[in-house]
């Protein structure tokens, strides 16, 4: 099976020139967390075009958000930046926790990104929920939209 | 070298047909042009052939799982259904040829032949076990073929995916996804550029629109905008690469978009009427020509962009056309070859805001 996986995933690597980023939303107690998966290929025209060097961290506190559905910022916080290689692609994979401001839901609420998708016009943001069998699209983003709705029932009422 | 369909066949259902109003931008018309009795009895004369195993591979349901099912990348990473054209025997392959003859006009029968002689021509220079194969296109027919009720006829396979729509008056012609790796090749004593009508005339349009500012898009393009997504789940095989991001939101408003048609003199305004015809020149006339009508009428043209990126005379990777009218949405993007890098290759898509699918699919 790893050996299929490796050949399917080089081969998806150089017949797709043009990677997708990931968000991958874990719901978990008061706190939303994610895995952001940003493709270094399409990353690299996107910092290019704001002439920027900083750490990619700041770059995604920059571009990376979420509010209530009225408005309200939650606090956003990059536990963690790593190089990974994902399906035969060059990625770098941030750890990033979602707070929500006192009192409002943390199942309901609107992401922002356009950390890729501000300056490559194909790129597409694929909005995951993590489950734990399997993972379901929440949405997609590609510019100029860069807000997405998201609601989650409680897990108690999706079972 | 084994071409992808006899050439006594190719031949054969080359019939000139000079009523085509296309003539200019292809010369060669086919048997059927498109009109849904000739595609029918195709269809049925190819049933007739195939065994019930094949039959089953090629009749599958109109629903819009079946319909999405089209991709750019090649078989071996995105798995396609249908009919594989590869597989059949001489009789077969006649009969199938039959029915993409009666829907597809003499150039989309060429593009049809040449992109999967590219692929042919990919088999011999990349190794790698991806699907590079002219046998790795197939067949499809969703629904029951009929003159009133939806159906449709998919053709595809790595860089080729017809997706026409029959539904009693109001044919689809798109989503129609072409590409070619490489641009151009030889193969024995013939030399191929499956695009080069299409590239011609889109960068003929950008050349002109080169000295218009307001045509010029910001941003990078790496692929075409409205294509198929890929779905990647850490520990799974890849999932995807089709139209699962179907139906597609499109600009709005007056940024970005390019430079408006009236805004063009008359002359660059025929290339852009002669830029988007030769994208659909490509189905069989029947199915594209209340297509073109409506998006060459004066309130259409009268709201149609047109916009660019990167080198207009396309010798560039992120060389970029656009033209995006009140229904009509057609790409074409230079991206760097996969097997041989040092080469560069095309992507093109056209879509129709309103009649994908003949409009018969919806959302998921």
């Amino acid at each position: 099976m790893m050996t299929l996986l490796c050949a399917a995933g080089c081969a998806l690597a150089l017949a797709h020139d043009a990677p997708n980023s990931l968000i991958k939303l874990d719901f978990v107690g008061d706190s939303v967390r994610a895995e952001v998966l940003v493709p270094e290929s399409e990353l690299a025209f996107a910092t290019a075009a704001e002439h920027v060097s900083e750490p990619f961290a700041d770059y995604l506190l920059r571009h990376l958000s979420a509010e209530t559905p009225q408005g309200t910022p939650w606090k956003v916080d990059v536990r963690s930046v790593s190089n990974v290689t994902y399906l035969g692609h060059a990625y770098l994979s941030a750890q990033v926790e979602f707070t929500p401001p006192p009192g409002a839901s943390p199942r309901s609420f609107v992401l922002i990104d356009d950390a890729v998708t501000h300056e490559v016009r194909n790129h597409v943001v694929l909005v995951l929920a993590r489950g734990a069998a399997n993972q379901e699209v929440l949405g997609m983003l590609q510019y100029p939209a860069r807000r997405l709705v998201v609601q989650r029932l409680s897990a108690t009422a999706q079972k | 070298m084994k071409l992808p369909w006899p050439a006594a066949m190719v031949g054969l259902l080359m019939v000139v047909n000079a009523a085509h109003p296309a003539d200019s931008l292809c010369p060669r018309p086919s048997t059927g042009d498109g009109q849904v009795q000739a595609v029918i009895t195709a269809v049925k004369a190819l049933q007739k052939s195939l065994t019930a195993e094949q039959r089953k591979a090629l009749e599958q349901p109109f629903v819009r799982d079946s319909a999405i099912r089209w991709s750019n990348l090649p078989v071996g990473v995105v798995p396609r259904t249908g009919l594989r054209l590869g597989d059949l025997d001489v009789k077969q392959e006649y009969a199938a040829r039959r029915v993409a003859a009666a829907a597809l006009s003499a150039c989309g029968l060429k593009m049809l032949d040449e992109i999967r002689i590219a692929d042919n021509f990919l088999k011999n220079v990349d190794a790698r076990k991806i699907g590079w194969d002219g046998a790795n296109y197939f067949m499809s027919i969703l629904g029951t073929p009929s003159e009133k009720e939806p159906w449709m006829l998919q053709i595809g396979g790595h860089h080729i995916a017809y997706n026409l729509t029959f539904n009693g008056g109001r044919e689809g012609a798109t989503p129609l996804f072409f590409g070619s790796e490489p641009i151009y090749f030889n193969m024995g004593d013939t030399d191929y550029e499956p695009l080069v009508t299409q590239s011609a005339a889109m960068s003929t349009l950008a050349r002109a629109l080169a000295n218009h500012a307001e045509a010029k898009l910001s941003g990078t393009f790496t692929d075409v905008v409205k294509g198929v997504v890929v779905e990647m789940v850490q520990g799974q095989l890849p999932k995807g690469g089709t139209d699962t991001g179907f139906p597609m939101s499109y600009p709005t408003g007056t940024t970005d978009r390019g430079i408006l048609y009236g805004a063009l003199s008359a002359e660059e305004q025929a290339l852009v009427r002669t830029a988007l015809e030769t994208y659909a020149s490509l189905p069989g006339d029947a199915i594209t020509e209340e297509l073109v009508a409506a998006y060459e009428s004066p309130a259409a043209l009268a709201e149609t962009y047109v916009g660019y990126s990167g080198q207009p005379d396309l010798t560039a990777e992120g060389s970029y056309v656009r033209i995006d009218g009140p229904r009509i949405w057609m790409e074409l993007i230079v991206q760097r070859a996969v097997a041989d890098r040092t080469k560069l290759h095309y992507h093109a898509l056209w879509r129709d805001k309103q009649s994908d699918y003949g409009g018969e699919i919806g959302a998921r």
